[in-house]
């Protein structure tokens, strides 16, 4: 007895909800219900959106990865040639994406000896180094007030996964000056969501100028061979110190030819080879 | 303590030492790349010819990108110490290299100074200078005897192989 009165307020109470439900043709069971209670006008599902995939791509912007462009060396052509194949093969079952010097990344590696045998590591890409097979980036952040820098290898068959959670430029191409910076610049959360950014667009230069801890520093920041533009030497340094940095400067080095080497034409030709391999 | 190699071993290093530095080098060889300019061929020692000769070619395809070109005009307004060399190079010699991408210099050696040093010395010039060349053309006369007798042969021979076609 009991169990009926039960049952039959549940059923009741499911009525209740199924003349409550949205009025779809979908749902065939409450169909019934449609004549029955004719309130709300029929809402027509939203149409699924096509993208054009072909164009998509087109729009995305391709740059081509630093470590393709060849040094100058007396080597033969084919040695480079046969690397970039290496290359493409390996981009093409493992996704590199692009990144410059001073986006934050997320890394996953293999690792023997952690849980679950992977390794995950957010920092800020430091400075890029190595050309070929062996191109490395150097990625820094700040865990428990100690700082760690990782140099990972970005064609490591360790390598599971890269993720770029913000893409964007500095002022310069090699951080290392954020070793003597303040903590706070290179500490990165490890739960950080991805940023958005806009895959048509150039990458947005962040002007951030840093401040550093007291002097002295690892290495003479000011001098004008490493040429940074990113630290705010004005709070650290009187005008004369900087003048004094300045002799050693070596202005005829702007104007020397031999240091010159223009890469643009074999960039060109190198970027049309990777694309055209790298679709097929 | 040494700590690094890199500043014995010289694998790869394009520029020699010259002078008292890299500064010196630098004003040493604009001073023969104004020498060579004004002058269009000049005589020095062989290493210095050797390292102006690339510098002079590169300053070539500079001047040829045109002077409202703004790199090109800092580079000729450095490497040019003499100003009024400026529109010589730009309107004279990258005029007379227009067709040509490459090879603007010649570079010969020359007998070994006369002082104690006995440098080795070199002559490096502009092609297309108005002085006598550097290697005399040997013209043959064809009004030697022997030349004259071996023009018969020649043409005797060239008369019996066309008889023997006809036959």
């Amino acid at each position: 007895m009991a169990a009926c009165t039960r049952r039959t307020r549940e059923m009741m109470g499911l009525l209740g909800i199924l003349r409550n439900l949205p009025h779809n043709e979908r749902f065939l069971s409450t169909s019934v219900m449609r004549h029955a209670s004719d309130g709300p006008k029929f809402t027509p599902p939203t149409k699924p959106v096509f993208t054009d995939k072909a164009q998509e791509e087109a729009s995305v912007r391709r740059v081509l990865s630093p470590e393709f462009i060849p040094p100058r060396q007396r080597t033969d052509q084919i040695k480079f040639y046969i690397e970039r194949k290496d290359m493409i093969q390996r981009r093409k079952v493992f996704k590199i994406p692009e990144f410059y010097v001073g986006s934050i990344l997320a890394v996953t590696m293999t690792d023997p000896h952690a849980s679950g045998n992977l390794n995950r590591f957010v920092g800020i890409c430091t400075q890029r180094s190595g050309k070929g097979l062996g191109a490395t980036f150097i990625l820094r952040n700040v865990i428990d007030g100690q700082g760690v820098e990782i140099c990972y290898e970005l064609y490591s068959p360790r390598m599971r996964k890269i993720e770029v959670l913000k893409l964007e430029k500095r002022l310069d191409d090699n951080l290392m000056y954020l070793r003597d910076a303040l903590p706070e610049y290179s500490t990165f959360d490890f739960d950080m969501q991805p940023v958005h950014y806009e895959l048509t667009k150039d990458a947005p230069v962040n002007p951030l100028k840093v401040k550093m801890k007291p002097k002295p520093w690892s290495k003479r920041w000011e001098r004008p061979k490493f040429d940074i533009k990113g630290i705010r030497f004005d709070l650290y340094l009187t005008p004369e110190q900087m003048e004094h940095a300045q002799k050693w400067g070596q202005p005829w080095r702007e104007y020397d030819m031999l240091k010159e080497y223009d890469t643009s034409s074999l960039e060109k030709k190198i970027f049309e080879e990777v694309e055209e391999n790298l679709r097929k | 303590m040494r700590l690094t190699l890199r500043a014995l071993i010289s694998h790869g290093r394009v520029a020699r030492k010259m002078g008292l530095g890299p500064e010196s080098r630098i004003n040493l060889l604009r001073n023969l790349l104004t020498g060579l300019v004004r002058h269009e061929r000049i005589e020095t020692g062989k290493a210095r010819a050797d390292e102006v000769r690339f510098y002079a070619e590169k300053l070539i395809d500079y001047a040829k990108k045109g002077d409202t070109d703004e790199k090109a005009m800092k580079l000729a307004d450095f490497w040019l110490t003499e100003k009024d060399l400026i529109p010589k190079l730009f309107k004279v010699l990258a005029v007379r290299f227009e067709n040509q991408t490459g090879g603007y210099t010649n570079m010969a050696r020359l007998p070994n100074r006369e002082n104690l040093d006995r440098a080795a010395m070199a002559v490096l010039e502009y092609k297309g200078n108005p002085f006598p060349p550097l290697y005399p053309v040997k013209r043959v006369s064809e009004l030697n005897l022997v030349n004259q007798l071996l023009k018969g042969y020649r043409e005797e021979k060239a008369q019996m192989a066309t008889e023997k076609k006809d036959s």
